[in-house]
């Protein structure tokens, strides 16, 4: 099944996206803390805690925060010299951080979103560790926005300011260790309609989404800070929450593959539906395996576990059956029984395999009555887990029955996805009682110029050619670009040497990611007022990248370069002059371009050609 | 319209639906939108309409979340009475503020804490529904009857579910009031119970298992760290929170905790004191027999002297029973107040001094204006903290023979005769 083959139209695809952007304020949302990231090496201290899941303000629980609490797990924090109590959850939040808040409302404002009278921060229940707190804050900002695509109008619903969670470094024995550096970022989240209806049309919604984020030259640039939630369903089937799409190119895969998944399981579902399929009741199959050469089964048994197995009524065949790219209704049913603490599970469209015998596929079928229309799916682990994980194997095998279940899966990278939890609902939403709620005053936000409109302006004002232009405008140094053109940088020269000069060192090999903003602007400003030939901005900023603490004054001394007043230039063109003097009275003005050459080489590229051809000239006119 | 109605809000141009939620706020409606997010909407020139009543009880809601939960009884485990007198362990939000309040009894705290189950049969007791700053002598007395009671009743101990503000002072008074055969744990949380981080679960299930345990005393069980790995146990009349948020606000001042409960151990307890070791003396259970003192003069005060004060704010001072000085260094007070002090304790005021630097030892004889504040008749509380002095003078004065001696004593764990360093 091709792409091309789908008429989503026919299918009723209905998609929204969900776009996270991590803003690149000063301070976090709710705390002083820089928003830098760190290196989890750098930690200087560790702190672990427990989280359990609490009622909501209407006094409802969370499913998939119930869901998330049925693992004992004990969460380690690494925490930094940045690293203040709000962040570790041992002191009331700040109030909300005001540059976020502007920030916040440009980007309303670009999404022609209303801003709200009175916003109030909620907390999100969360109850996996991400967040010391065992909630993520938000606040809803803005509603009722719109965007547009070529194939129509992508509503806004509502514009969110909030804070980003903490990294995750690694699982342990014990549960999970995160990074408190990033917890607590501003973070913006856009929620779109579900006005999308191609997978072409969400990848350019999210596009140009990604592209007014931009334009307020105060977002986070790189892997990671911006991430994109899919909301994909068709008819008769049902919503699918997609989260972390990291890659923007992968959009039309994920949506496309999605819309697979739902079609693929809705012909499962008619298949079922007319073999009268049924999940049987759950039973112990140990004794089935009693003399197994399976490792994995072997291995649950011998250190104590058991084997639990359901019958799936009809199923023959159709567990197997593939539903995305290498991932099958089996892999579904897998997914859920991992969730339970299981490695996953065996199903007889798969056996004899993995050490499983024939015979023992025989007995297994005897044990729980199945017949050859019929599948089993089995899972061996210890025994609460073996237990707890068929039964959700179980569970999602019932729901093939019914047809497509409402969930939020994982983006994989290979365009796939995979199974995550229930969908989130209002249950988990509680009042953050520590942070009265703000009234907005969005008269005072100025309106950015967006990156397009950059791109006309940088060529027709500043006369940058059009490639050099958009390159500048999408790039990471705009802010720069803009701060050094106003500083009397002439501009061409500031949009190559930020652009082409960089992207150059960079192949080199040189780091340019560690050379500080500030240092690039000085060194920028350094040719301007005429201390650096052109000639040595190479040298200095590979100089300024291996020890990214020296001034770009001492980077030219580190590299060699610049540094050659008038005068000592006036001295070493007068010896050329001079050694050359007969040639000079010969030819006067025509010996120039041969000299030149040569006083060049004498000042070995540490003074700009303007300033010595200029000495040059005066120097032949005096002996002329 | 009232909080808990559905309604479609027309504003602006705009409109939305949810469900109003109980505000002060008097320019801003709350709405709950569907996806259960708050926001506030201008009143004026919002046109309300009314979709569906009382689709939620909003102001019933938290509490009402559960069923009851069914609580048998077993005879293989120890009896251990929950008290409760409101504070953040057991709080939910409070509309008419926005902030905090507390608006539990025992059985939520079960319901609020399940891990609690299966430890100990649980007798339930509300006697205060306070935040921990408006506690009042009285209750101190409230619920020192109330843990007599339950003691007599057959508790093998007993954990006070406190408010973190004052908890030091409740857990002096009843150390002076009460003599105890079974441990009395006070706990609570530094993080409101709302949160899932909140410290409420582990500080209750160390304490739990703490009131099992073998040590007779008036204790605080609350974080040692940041981290849910260790309970502190603090004597009642020697723990001070030093902190104004941290887990770990609850310190042993000028030594180490009685004991401490290790959480890893404590959540497989089963009320068998679990987790729980102690590094210093202390009275066994069974060793006292249980009695009750619960009167109190409560005409005393806790006064601080800093540079610059008015002297006049200690005018107010005329015809109290008791004053407890929380004085400079090792004891001093402005050499201009020392008349004012003599004459207090002329007109029969009790006057101990306590020290500001919190840890350390009054000392009187060595510079002048102590042997004058001696000869004024001041008395030295030796190391006593100054709030566990105020509660130990109210105690005293209907208590001891000779209070003003009483000051200069250890009557339960408060005062060291010696100075060992401990750091």
């Amino acid at each position: 099944m091709s792409d091309d083959a789908r008429d989503y139209e026919e299918l009723g695809l209905v998609a929204g996206l969900e776009i996270h952007q991590q803003l690149d304020t000063e301070t976090k949302l709710f705390c002083e803390s820089p928003t830098e990231l760190r290196e989890p090496e750098e930690a200087t201290h560790t702190i672990t805690r427990e989280l359990h899941p609490t009622r909501s303000e209407l006094g409802e629980l969370d499913e998939a925060a119930m869901e998330e609490s049925r693992v004992d797990r004990t969460f380690e924090y690494l925490a930094y010299d940045t690293t203040c109590l709000v962040e570790e959850d041992d002191e009331p939040p700040a109030r909300i951080d005001e540059e976020a808040l502007e920030v916040a409302m440009s980007i309303a404002d670009l999404l022609d979103a209303d801003v709200v009278d009175q916003a109030h921060v909620m907390r999100k229940l969360v109850i996996d560790g991400s967040n010391t707190s065992g909630f993520q804050r938000s606040m809803l900002l803005a509603q009722n926005g719109e965007i547009e695509t070529s194939e129509g109008s992508v509503g806004i619903v509502d514009v969110m300011l909030e804070e980003e969670s903490a990294q995750r470094v690694e699982e342990t024995e014990e549960g999970v260790r995160y990074s408190l550096d990033r917890l607590g970022i501003p973070l913006v989240e856009i929620g779109t309609a579900p006005d999308i209806s191609t997978p072409e049309q969400a990848y350019e919604a999210a596009e140009h989404i990604g592209m007014l984020l931009r334009s307020t030259g105060s977002v986070k640039r790189g892997l990671g800070t911006i991430r994109q939630d899919v909301n994909v369903s068709i008819a008769e089937g049902a919503r699918v929450e997609i989260k972390g799409v990291q890659a923007l190119g992968d959009i039309r895969d994920i949506v496309a593959n999605e819309v697979d998944r739902q079609v693929e399981l809705l012909e499962i579902r008619d298949e079922l539906d007319a073999r009268g399929a049924a999940v049987g009741e759950v039973s112990d199959v140990s004794e089935a395996f009693a003399d197994t050469d399976s490792g994995v089964i072997r291995g649950a048994l011998d250190s104590g576990g058991k084997v639990t197995a359901v019958p799936l009524y009809g199923f023959d065949g159709l567990v197997g059956r593939e539903i995305q790219p290498d991932r099958r209704l089996g892999t579904e049913l897998s997914d859920h029984a991992k969730r339970a603490g299981a490695g996953g599970i065996f199903h007889t469209d798969e056996l004899p395999a993995y050490g499983v015998t024939e015979d023992e596929v025989e007995s297994l079928r005897e044990a729980v009555d199945a017949g050859e229309d019929d599948a089993v799916a089995i899972v061996a682990a210890g025994a609460d887990v073996a237990d707890q994980a068929i039964e959700a194997a179980a569970d999602r095998a019932r729901s093939a029955i019914e047809g497509v279940p409402e969930e939020t899966r994982g983006a994989n990278d290979d365009g796939t996805t995979r199974y995550l939890r229930p969908l989130p609902g209002a249950a988990r939403m509680y009042p953050e009682t520590d942070v009265p709620p703000v009234e907005p005053d969005p008269s005072e936000v100025e309106t950015p110029e967006l990156l397009t409109e950059r791109v006309e302006r940088y060529a027709d004002e500043l006369g940058l050619d059009e490639g050099l232009a958009e390159q500048v405008a999408f790039g990471r140094r705009m802010v720069l670009f803009e701060e050094a053109v106003e500083a009397g940088v002439d501009p061409t020269f500031a949009a190559s040497t930020l652009e082409s000069t960089l992207t150059e060192l960079s192949r080199e090999g040189v780091d340019v990611a560690s050379i500080r903003e500030d240092a690039l602007l000085n060194t920028l400003l350094l040719v301007e007022d005429g201390d650096l030939p052109k000639e040595g901005v190479n040298p200095v900023l590979t100089a300024l990248a291996e020890d990214p603490d020296l001034t770009p004054e001492d980077a030219m001394e580190e590299a060699g370069v610049g540094g050659v007043g008038e005068d000592e230039v006036r001295e070493a063109v007068q010896e050329v002059v001079e050694r050359n003097a007969e040639q000079v009275e010969e030819e006067g003005m025509g010996a120039f371009s041969g000299l030149m050459g040569e006083c060049m080489g004498a000042l070995r590229g540490q003074a700009g050609g303007d300033l010595v051809s200029e000495v040059l000239r005066e120097e032949i006119q005096k002996r002329a | 319209m009232n909080p808990g109605d559905r309604v479609r809000v027309d504003h602006d141009g705009a409109t939305d639906e949810g469900v109003l939620m109980p505000t002060t706020d008097e320019a801003h409606l709350v709405l709950k939108l569907d996806g259960g997010y708050n926001v506030g909407i201008a009143r004026e020139g919002a046109d309300v309409e009314l979709l569906e009543s009382d689709v939620y009880d909003v102001e019933e809601g938290e509490a009402g979340g559960g069923e009851d939960s069914e609580i048998e009884f077993d005879e293989d485990l120890p009896t251990v009475a929950l008290v409760s007198t409101g504070g953040t362990i057991a709080s939910t939000v409070d509309y008419r503020t926005g902030a905090v309040t507390a608006r539990f009894d025992a059985e939520d705290v079960l319901r609020a804490v399940p891990e609690l189950a299966g430890r100990a049969n649980y007798r339930g007791r509300v006697v205060a529904d306070i935040l921990s700053e408006n506690m009042e002598p009285s209750i101190w007395q409230e619920l020192a009857r109330a843990v007599e009671e339950e003691i007599e009743a057959g508790a093998d101990g007993v954990v006070v579910m406190h408010g973190t503000d004052t908890m030091q002072y409740s857990a002096a008074a009843l150390s002076y009031m009460l003599d105890t055969p079974v441990p009395i744990v006070f706990t609570g949380s530094q993080r409101s119970a709302d949160r899932p981080s909140s410290d409420n679960v582990m500080n209750a299930v160390c304490a739990v298992e703490a009131a099992t345990a073998d040590a007779a005393e008036v204790m605080v069980c609350m974080h040692a760290t940041p981290s849910d790995d260790d309970c502190a146990l603090h004597r009642g009349t020697r723990v001070r929170k030093n902190h104004t948020s941290r887990r770990d606000a609850f310190e042993t001042v000028g030594g180490e905790p009685l004991g401490s409960v290790d959480y890893e151990a404590a959540k497989d307890g089963q009320g068998d004191a679990a987790g729980v070791s102690f590094d210093s003396e202390y009275t066994a259970r069974g060793e006292a027999e249980l009695a009750i003192n619960p009167d109190l003069a409560t005409d005393v005060e806790l006064v601080k002297p800093t540079p610059g004060m008015d002297p006049a704010a200690w005018d107010y001072l005329d015809g109290k029973d008791g004053v407890i000085v929380e004085g400079t260094g090792l004891g001093h007070v402005h050499t201009d107040l020392i008349p004012r002090l003599e004459e207090l304790v002329e007109d029969g005021t009790t006057v101990a001094m306590t020290s500001q630097c919190i840890e350390g030892r009054v000392c009187d004889r060595v510079y002048d204006t102590g042997r004058d504040l001696l000869d004024a008749g001041v008395v030295e509380a030796g190391d006593t903290l100054p709030g566990t002095a105020k509660v130990k003078l109210m105690w005293a004065l209907e208590n001891a023979r000779n209070p003003a001696d009483a000051m200069g004593r250890d009557l339960a764990g408060e005062l060291t005769e010696e100075s060992q360093p401990w750091t």
